[in-house]
């Protein structure tokens, strides 16, 4: 009998709770939205969520968000994603800096696709998101993307094959060059290979050009994974296939992990180095460029990226539109045209190496030796 | 081993402190399951300190139960592997292959979603057909079969996916994190989640109610009547707690459902794996094979189904995943296999096997889980989370070791043996381990039998 009245007491208890009526659901939506006149406080908390400390640019990203947040007046909740499980802790993250009240979370996204819920989140909650270098995709929550230029960094290497060869081949009236693009699971990838081909392809039509391999499809190029590996055994198929008795002018690479590649496999196959392309300002890249091997690199600065996300929060907490926003019709992300601030990139060439690294000391010191 | 073999205590009243011990059973995998809920409940208490209350507000509950729930659905199939003596390593990759696969039913040839769930468990079910087939009928290891299941599916996820990651539809995204649909007046709560609340205080009285019923029946040791009714209230106090919490989350939210996907399958492994002939086979198997053997147990069979049985959970982890992340992604289920291994250890389960409840490893997991969104609301880099998960791990396994090492229950029974009545008689039985005879304990939800028929090495 004991147990039935335990068993309605229970019932009981749980009943008052039902019928206690006051509404405690907490209702903390945040009417105001993104970019509101609103603003926010000025010591407000600032989510930076980056994903695994895969390179040492991600690393560099974290130490600049946390001092200049922490300059600015915020206060900066910076955390990298483990790196096991990677997807899943960053969006626990995520939460986490909702349930800790930020304001405005910067995301580094380590997969683009598969954030919108945790996004979606934080805009439910008032929450101003940024993507920062990587587009977050189908999902409308996301505010701005801030990232350098990928297109306009297609665009430069391809300009810069053309003014190499000038430089390098003075006398030629065509070159025979080869094209290679990033790996085809990476978004950028393609963005990059357009941006080059806009430029190249019209030199490819009207013959002064000639891509012996006729290998000019992005999926003809690819290399899988961005491994230098897949990009050395592509070379060194072409060149025995198509350079037996044909000289090699030029090679389009989209980073310097890939142009290093390529310059080995041409050393490897005894020719003569052509100019090759590349992009990230890595140091062994540097150090080739500095001794007149590779040809140019692209100079992305973190710094420039972290200062101007820094500003576009400082504009948002005042309650101003973001005023570095200069792209508001190329960054689909399958929901909405996300507005875009993108900075421009630095060609880097053996000529300007010092101006470019000028406010980087570790690069600087490996152009002056 | 036990101490409720040699203490029968059927008096019935008289207050004894050590009478706490039998709240939750008597034998010393259920102490220690006591004990791994006690550290959770300190843990909760810890950081819910340190974050100022942050730890448990609605929504950050609602995010732990989502951002856990696939873990510790890998979990319950896991302890059931470890148990009968196994190990599976593959279940990460499985999942990220089903996972491929259902995003493409729905996102490329246009299936609507139950069709797509079929699909993946079917597949689940194939994977763990070829895994059980290897394993329990051609022989080779556990480990090596899913080792090699490990590399099989993450390379056929990246084939059919193509290393890319693809969107799924809106509407299966509900069960990794949708919510039960409003209902009916509304007064401030969550109407579905008061419902459930319901429900699961009325089965906490009837389970205890039944419990000590059978117990009667069979003329088993029975807690005194005031250890049942603390025994109640407290379980009625967190279920009230819980159930409040989760109401009173963002308008639109309730009780998670892929929590709810969870506590079914708790409930009816529970069940499975104490109440059925396959499930005790299972303990049988794992804690000695050859006794089980001859008892005719049908080895080949139990283990086909304990590592078919894991694929198919690791089929539904990788779904809830997709719908959580609203895309499958190349690198989905990396390190899965750890996270659900962890928790059944902490859980309270043996390496040797034969020792683990589902229960037991599922409070391991909401450890690990507790722990790690505290540390990410303090805002701890990952590097240092990473650091203290790994020592929480040793930690609670170097404690069950070393408790079984002294012929110790465990620390709570230590705490608990020698308080409260003057009777001093040594609790462990002094007969020889090997020789002890099998105590059942308990009713019908004295998880832990088996354990007593398990040779010490």
């Amino acid at each position: 009998m004991r147990k039935f009245a335990l068993a309605a007491t229970s019932l009981a208890a749980v009943t008052a709770l039902a019928l206690a009526g006051c509404s405690s659901r907490g209702d903390t939506t945040d009417t105001e939205g993104e970019g509101g006149a609103a603003g926010f406080a000025a010591d407000a908390t600032i989510g930076v969520a980056l994903p695994d400390k895969t390179s040492e640019n991600w690393v560099l990203a974290g130490d600049l968000f946390t001092t200049g947040l922490e300059e600015a007046g915020f206060n900066a909740d910076v955390q990298y994603a483990p790196a096991s499980n990677t997807v899943a802790e960053q969006q626990n993250q995520i939460n986490s800096m909702i349930t800790n009240g930020a304001e405005v979370i910067i995301i580094g996204a380590k997969d683009s696709a598969q954030l919108s819920s945790q996004v979606e989140a934080a805009k439910a909650e008032g929450i101003t998101v940024i993507a920062y270098d990587r587009l977050i995709t189908n999902t409308e929550a996301v505010d701005y993307y801030l990232a350098f230029d990928n297109f306009k960094v297609g665009q430069e290497q391809g300009q810069a094959l053309l003014d190499g060869l000038a430089e390098k081949y003075p006398d030629a009236d065509t070159y025979n060059i080869e094209l290679f693009s990033g790996s085809p699971d990476d978004n950028n990838a393609g963005v990059f290979f357009n941006g080059a081909m806009d430029v190249l392809q019209p030199k490819i039509d009207d013959g002064t050009l000639n891509v012996v391999s006729g290998q000019t499809e992005v999926g003809q190029t690819a290399t899988q994974g961005w491994l230098a590996q897949n990009a050395q055994s592509r070379m060194d198929t072409l060149l025995s296939a198509n350079y037996q008795d044909t000289e090699l002018h030029g090679v389009l690479s989209p980073n310097d992990t890939l142009a290093r590649a390529i310059i080995e496999s041409v050393r490897a196959a005894g020719k003569d180095l052509p100019v090759v392309t590349g992009q990230d300002s890595e140091v062994e890249s540097v150090k080739s460029i500095v001794a007149g091997e590779q040809y140019m690199t692209i100079y992305k600065d973190t710094r420039a990226l972290v200062a101007a996300a820094i500003e576009m929060v400082q504009e948002l907490q005042a309650g101003e539109e973001p005023t570095g926003i200069n792209d508001t019709e190329t960054y689909d992300n399958g929901e909405k045209i996300v507005p875009s601030y993108l900075l421009p990139p630095v060609v880097v060439t053996q000529e300007n190496a010092g101006e470019a690294y000028a406010d980087n000391p570790d690069l600087l010191a490996l152009t002056e030796q | 081993m036990t101490s409720t073999a040699s203490t029968p205590t059927r008096e019935d009243g008289g207050f004894r402190f050590r009478d706490l011990r039998k709240m939750f059973g008597g034998s010393q995998s259920t102490s220690r399951q006591f004990g791994i809920l006690g550290a959770l409940v300190v843990i909760i208490l810890l950081f819910q300190a340190l974050t100022g209350g942050k730890t448990l507000e609605p929504n950050n509950l609602i995010n732990i139960v989502n951002g856990n729930a696939y873990v510790l659905i890998l979990a319950v199939g896991m302890v059931m592997v470890i148990v009968a003596g196994h190990i599976d390593l593959s279940v990460g990759s499985v999942a990220a292959f089903v996972g491929i696969v259902v995003a493409q039913s729905m996102t490329l040839w246009g299936w609507p979603w139950p069709f797509a769930i079929l699909l993946g468990l079917l597949l689940g079910a194939l994977v763990g057909a070829w895994h059980g087939f290897w394993v329990a009928y051609v022989g080779v290891p556990a480990f090596i079969v899913t080792l090699a299941g490990m590399l099989l599916f993450r390379g056929a996820n990246q084939w059919v996916g193509n290393s890319t990651s693809l969107p799924v539809p809106r509407d299966f995204t509900f069960i990794g994190g949708g919510f039960l649909p409003d209902f009916g007046p509304q007064f401030g709560y969550s109407n579905w989640t008061l419902i459930l609340g319901l429900v699961a205080a009325v089965a906490v009285v009837w389970q205890e109610r039944r419990l000590r019923k059978a117990q009667a029946q069979m003329g088993a040791e029975q807690a005194p009547f005031w250890v049942s009714a603390v025994k109640v209230g407290l379980l009625l106090a967190v279920v009230l707690l819980a159930t409040y919490l989760f109401a009173t989350g963002r308008v639109g939210t309730s009780f998670p459902i892929s929590g709810i996907i969870l506590a079914v399958l708790v409930l009816g492994y529970s069940f499975l794996t104490n109440n059925t002939t396959i499930g005790r086979h299972v303990y049988a198997v794992g804690g000695n094979w050859r006794a089980a053997e001859l008892s005719g147990v049908d080895i080949r069979r139990t283990n086909f189904f304990v590592m078919f049985n894991m694929s198919v959970l690791a089929a539904v982890a990788g779904m809830l995943w997709i719908a959580r992340s609203v895309a499958s992604g190349p690198g989905d289920g990396v390190g899965w296999e750890l996270d659900a291994i962890a928790a059944v250890f902490i859980g309270g389960a043996a390496v040797t096997g034969g020792i683990g409840t589902v229960v037991g490893s599922i409070i391991g997991g909401l450890v690990i889980a507790v722990l790690n969104n505290g540390l990410q609301l303090l805002s701890v880099t990952a590097d240092y989370v990473q650091m203290i998960k790994g020592l929480v791990l040793l930690l609670a396994v170097a404690i069950d070791v070393y408790s079984k090492r002294q012929g110790r229950p465990s620390l709570i029974g230590r705490l608990t043996r020698n308080r409260g009545s003057g009777d001093d008689r040594p609790t462990a039985s002094p007969a020889p381990e090997g020789a002890q005879t099998p105590t059942p304990a308990g009713g019908p939800a004295e998880t832990a039998r088996p354990q007593d028929l398990t040779p010490r090495g």
